[in-house]
Order: C-alpha cells, then structure tokens, then sequence
C-alpha cells in the first residue's frame, strides 16, 4: 500500500509535465501513442474521480468482473507502468541537464527501442565530458549506435579521453567527426596516441590538440600516421609546432605529396638546410594544403590545370614503381641525342 | 750543410697542398656529422636553377619540373622491318605519327587548295622518317622494341625531339653525309632510315661509345643496306674532320658533346658536374666550336650542316654557332649562312614546345604537356 501511494505521489507530480508532453505531442506511431493514451485515461480518471487514493484502484475494481484477465493484463500494465515511470524520471533529467523539449523528443525518438535509462546514461557521460546539450543531440542523430554502448564501457572511455585531455568541450569536434572515439578499441586509440608521443616525439599538449584538431588521426593506420609525421618533420622541413598549427597530419598523404612534390620540381618549394634556411621563403603551408586546387595553381604553384594533372598522373606512377620496386618494364634501351 | 738541407725539405714539404691548408679548415672527419657528399645530379641542378632562371625568366619552372620528371619517347619505325605492319600497331596503341602529321597537315592554307603542297627543297624535311608518339597530356609509355621477322628490330625509343634536326637537315638522295658525334646512334639510326645516303660516316671519338653505334646498327641496319649505304664507322677525333676530308660531304650532322642536361639531372654516374670535371664542363664551349668549325670545313660548298645539343645553355648553342661563323670568316677565309627555320618550327608546333627567343636556330624546351628536349638545333650552309 506505502509502494502504492508513493507511485501515485509520483503520478501526482508527472501530471503537468505530462500535460506539456502530450500538449506537444506530434503524431508519434507505436508505443508512444499508447503510452500516451493510457497515461490521459489516467489522467482524466484522476481529475474526475476527485480523490488520489482512487485511481489506483480504479484497475482492480475495473476488472473485478473477469478475474481470468487480471493477472495477464495487470502484469502488463504495471510494466508499462514501470516503463512510463522510468521514462519520465529520465525526461525530467534530461530536461534538468538542460535539453529543451525538442531536443527530448528527438533523444527519445533516436532508437525507440533503447531503454531509457541506458540512454540516460550513455547521455549523461557526454554532459559530464563537458559537451553541451545541442552537440550531444546532433551526435547521437548522426550516430545512434552509441547508445548502444554498454554503460561500463562509456564510463571507462570517458575517463580515458578525460586523460588525454578530450573533456570540457573539446569533445565537440572529435564526435562530429570521429563518433568512433567511443566505439573502437581501446588499444587502437593507444596505438595512435603511442605513435603521436613516442615515434613522433609530440608533448602531451600536442597530442591533445591534434586529437581535438585532425580527429581523423584515430581513423588512420599507426605506420602511415608516423610516415606522414615523417614527411612533414624531414622531407618537408616542418617543426612539431608547425604540424599541430596547421592540422596538417588531417591531409591525405597523396594530396601533400602532389602538391608539395610539384611546387619542389618547379623551384618553388626547398626543404630548409641543417640551420633551417632557404634561398627562396617557402610558400606557406595553409597557401600549400588549405587551399582549394584552383587557388593552389593561381597564386602558389603559379601553372596550369593540365600540367597539375599530367605531373600527378607521374607522380602517381613513380611511387607505384617505387613501391613495387619493379624493374623499369617499358623504359627504352637507349634514349639517344 | 744540414741545416740548409733540412729547409730545403721544409719548404719542399709546404709547397705540397696538404701543408699550406691550415690545419683548422682541413675536413675533421671525426666532427662531422656527414660526409660532404653533393651528389653531381645536385651540382647540377645548382648550376641550372642559377643560369636558367635567368636566361629563361618565368619559363624556368615549367621547365625544371619537366626535366625532373619522366620524360617522353618516340618510337622510331624501322624502314628495315615491318615497317607498315609496326605503324598499324604503334596506331592502335593511339599513338600517331607526328612527322606525317606534321608534313602533310601543319600546311598552312594551301594557294589553290590542294592538301599537301609539295615544300621548295631548301627546307624540305628528309624524307621516310616515321615517329611515332603519344597526344599532348598522354603519359603512356610504349612497349619495349621487339625484333621482327627480318631479324631486325621493330622500333627506336628515343627522345622524339632527337629526331629534329635529322629532319631539319633536309637529306636528299644521293647525298653523302658525316655524323661527326654519332654515339650512342640514334641520329645515325634515323640518318639512314631516310634512304638518302650514298656514304654515311659515322663518327665519335669514345671506342666504347662507338661499340654501342654499332649495336644499334646491327640490330635495326640489316647486311645489305649497311654496305649499300657505305657506312662506316670510325672513333677519331672529330676536330680534325677539316684536315681528314675537307669539303666533302653534302649533308653533316655536328651533334656534339654538351652537359646532357636532363641526364645530368638523373644519372650519378660519369656525370659531368662532378666536381673533378669541372674543368671539362669549362672547356666545352670551346670544344663545340672546334667540332663544328671541323664540321664544317668537311662540308662542300653549297653544302648543309645542321648542329645540335642536348642542352638549356646559351653558351653552349647560339653562342657556339656565332663564335664558329665569326671564326670561319676570319680565320679560313669560309662564308657560312644560318637557315632560318620559323617554317620548320611552324610544322611541328603541335607536338614540340618550342622557346620563342632564339637569335639563332631552334630550341625544344621541356613541358609536362610535351615532356620532350631539351634540343637546340641550328642549319648552317656552307657558301663559300
């Protein structure tokens, strides 16, 4: 009798913020109607029935006439019940963290099928992650399955990316473009932030800031992320500090190579000497990798579209012989003058 | 006695290198973090970004990315093979014949409409030369040259702006014709596919080169032709051609020794920027216009002579060709006239990039659109 009354206290408390809910309520198939159905013929039984104490018992009396129902359809909807209860416990939290209504339905609406407190949680860890309730909305549109995460593991990996430096905001970025961050292994991530310390010799702050800047470093193979550090750092002259600058480990390998490999061969471009010169300033690195191909050949590169794509199409096949190590197939005997 | 002696030996010993060298500039080995290694491909390309930067202005980058990246061929047909089946297939590949091309399509508007006007004989390319090469932008390469059914070989790949000045030489049949720098043979290959000599002398100083002309020969030159056309070869030294057989030829071809400089770029070995050539690299001007002066005093008069190089350098092309006319005039008493070839350049415009600035004769610069070249070409004739 005490669980009883406590549930209707509860009910007495929900009553407004269910009004808003069904208030607002847009055509929602399925559960959700019946939910909403049941909860207004809960509803008006109370209002009209003038005493509290009435309505929960209301069902037993109601169905005191076919007691073979009564335990099938009594366990259902006290389910139900149970399940409208937890639902609005987790609403009102949601709405508590700051989500606007709107933002609730659609949480609600990701995957019907979750349960609410699981999407509580998972939620919960990004709102402590230091992300704001509109990011988290967008996330979980563009990535459900993370709701789809065991709660242990979110917890675990939220204090992981908090040690790395990923919390207060910076998460933002990283979950737009890399939802993964919750998802893959764990031992994949060391493996990538190993390469970013201990093979690339960048400081923890570095690390942070790649990750929170070029999120698409965890999507990459541990060696070609090193090889790219590689080609920055010796081929192209280009200090640590520089790398993180510019986000310039986001760009495809083949992208830099066409590029800087082209503005080299026509002069333009010289890796610095041992004190860090050059004869001519570099052009610099935003002129190089930022900007669209267009603007690459107009002011950087100073030549034409058909050269770029002749000279790529070279390029292109110089590292395939050379990764092939193939002996020249079709070069001539003797290219005479 | 002995003190006298032993400066003497003192001062022996300082007048060697080593000792005057003060002992804080000599290379300690052990502080150095490498070896002082400069390749000569860098030497090389050193000296070209510091001349041709100059010389060619704003054209110089396009130039220098096209000479660091794959250069483009021409396959050469054999006349001596099967010559028309070898076309068909060279077609098929879409490649196409850009002297034919050039020849019978790059005419300007005919006077009385009909196609192929027949060119007056002063500048009339030489004739039966068929090359084959890829469109403008295509970077396919061609298959390696196979031997044919004659027991010669199908193609030559060579650099199809070689074949230049073998065109611009304008043999006829008949005509004797020296090759005074012939190796390793391509020039002298497609001398003798134009069907027009009489005697072709076929010439270059390195033994060892001169082995390699004649592989080429055996292997593209069947028996027969090779004694029909009397060719010989010899390894003398060219310079002295004016003596050996003065005023012979009709036709000679002065392809001379130069910086090489694509090869220059690519090849570490025996390169000529090598820092312990560097006084050859200086004296070759010089050695360019003895070897054409020699060229053309074997010349007959009325007689052609086309020079060429492989090379960017003024120094080594327009002003070789001036420094020899002036020498001939003055010292041999010998009147050279240089052909204007605007028309020649005009017929092969569409495959070659041409540098518009010459004072003298033609240069094929480098392009990734048409990665053939460098060559410089200049035809001279012989008045007196």
């Amino acid at each position: 009798m005490a669980a009883l009354g406590r549930q209707v206290l509860d009910w007495h408390r929900l009553i407004p913020l269910t009004w808003s809910l069904i208030a607002r309520q847009t055509t929602r198939p399925g559960e959700q109607k019946r939910t909403t159905a049941f909860l207004l013929r809960k509803l008006t039984m109370v209002s009209s029935g003038g005493g509290l104490g009435e309505s929960p018992s209301v069902e037993p009396q109601k169905y005191a006439q076919e007691p073979e129902h009564r335990t099938g359809l009594t366990q259902c909807l006290l389910e139900k019940q149970r399940t409208a209860v937890e639902r609005e416990k987790v609403v009102s939290s949601l709405l508590d963290m700051g989500f606007s209504d709107v933002h609730v339905n659609e949480l609600l609406s990701i995957q019907p099928g979750t349960h609410p407190q699981q999407l509580l949680d998972i939620i919960s860890e990004l709102i402590l992650l230091g992300l704001n309730p509109e990011p988290v909305c967008v996330a979980l549109k563009k990535s459900p399955q993370l709701l789809k995460l065991p709660v242990m593991h979110m917890k675990k990996r939220s204090s992981y990316l908090r040690k790395l430096g990923l919390g207060e905001g910076k998460l933002k970025r990283v979950l737009y473009c890399c939802p993964e961050i919750f998802t893959m292994r764990q031992r994949d991530i060391e493996s990538i932030v190993g390469v970013l310390k201990e093979k690339c010799l960048f400081t923890v702050k570095q690390v942070t800031e790649i990750l929170h800047r070029c999120p698409c470093v965890l999507r990459e193979d541990p060696g070609e992320l090193e090889y790219k550090f590689q080609y920055a750092y010796f081929r192209m002259g280009i200090k640590h500090v520089d790398v993180v600058k510019t986000d310039f480990l986001q760009y495809s390998m083949t992208k830099t190579k066409e590029r800087h490999v082209f503005l080299e061969r026509l002069g333009r471009y010289q890796t610095p000497d041992k004190k860090g010169q050059t004869l001519v300033p570099n052009p610099l690195l935003k002129d190089i990798l930022r900007v669209s191909e267009a603007e690459f050949l107009a002011k950087t590169a100073c030549s034409s579209a058909e050269e770029f794509g002749v000279f790529k199409e070279l390029l292109a096949r110089e590292e395939e012989e050379s990764e092939g190590r193939m002996a020249d197939a079709g070069s001539p005997e003797e290219a005479g003058p | 006695m002995a003190a006298l002696v032993g400066r003497g030996v003192r001062d022996m010993l300082k007048r060697a290198d080593f000792m005057t060298v003060p002992r804080r500039q000599r290379h300690k080995k052990k502080w150095a973090a490498t070896e002082p290694k400069f390749p000569a491909t860098r030497l090389a390309l050193q000296n070209f970004d510091m001349t041709y930067s100059v010389q060619f202005g704003d054209l110089w980058p396009s130039i220098r990315v096209s000479l660091l990246s794959e250069q483009k061929y021409g396959a050469l047909v054999n006349n001596f093979a099967a010559w028309d089946r070898v076309s068909a297939e060279l077609e098929q590949l879409s490649a196409r014949d850009f002297v034919n091309e050039a020849i019978f399509h790059g005419e300007p508007e005919p006077e009385n409409g009909q196609t192929a006007a027949p060119p007056p004989a002063s500048w009339a390319c030489s004739p039966n030369l068929r090359c084959f090469t890829f469109a403008r932008g295509d970077v396919s390469r061609f298959p390696p040259a196979r031997l044919g059914s004659l027991g010669v070989m199908d193609y030559y790949l060579m650099d199809a702006a070689s074949l230049l000045p073998v065109l611009a030489l304008g043999l006829q049949p008949g005509d004797t014709v020296l090759d005074l720098c012939a190796a390793p043979g391509g020039k002298t290959l497609a001398l003798l596919q134009t069907g027009c000599c009489r005697n072709l002398a076929a010439n270059d100083l390195s033994t060892s080169r001169a082995g390699r002309l004649q592989k080429v020969l055996h292997s593209y030159v069947p028996q027969d032709v090779r004694d029909r056309n009397r060719v010989r070869v010899t390894s003398w030294d060219g310079r002295k051609w004016g003596e050996l057989e003065g005023d012979i030829y009709d036709r000679v071809l002065v392809d001379v020794p130069c910086t090489t400089d694509r090869h220059s770029l690519h090849e570490e070995e025996n390169n000529i920027f090598q820092r312990s050539r560097k006084k050859e690299r200086q004296m070759l001007p010089m050695l360019q216009v003895q070897l054409l002066a020699a060229g053309l005093l074997a010349t007959k008069p009325g007689g052609h002579v086309v020079y060429s190089t492989c090379s960017l350098s003024h120094l080594q092309n327009e002003y070789v060709v001036q420094g020899t006319i002036e020498l001939l005039a003055n010292q041999y008493d010998i009147k050279v006239h240089v052909e204007d070839l605007t028309h020649f350049r005009k017929l092969f415009m569409d495959t070659f990039s041409f540098f518009p600035s010459c004072q003298v004769g033609e240069l094929v610069i480098p392009n990734l659109m048409a990665n053939f070249g460098p060559m410089y070409f200049c035809k001279m004739c012989r008045m007196t």
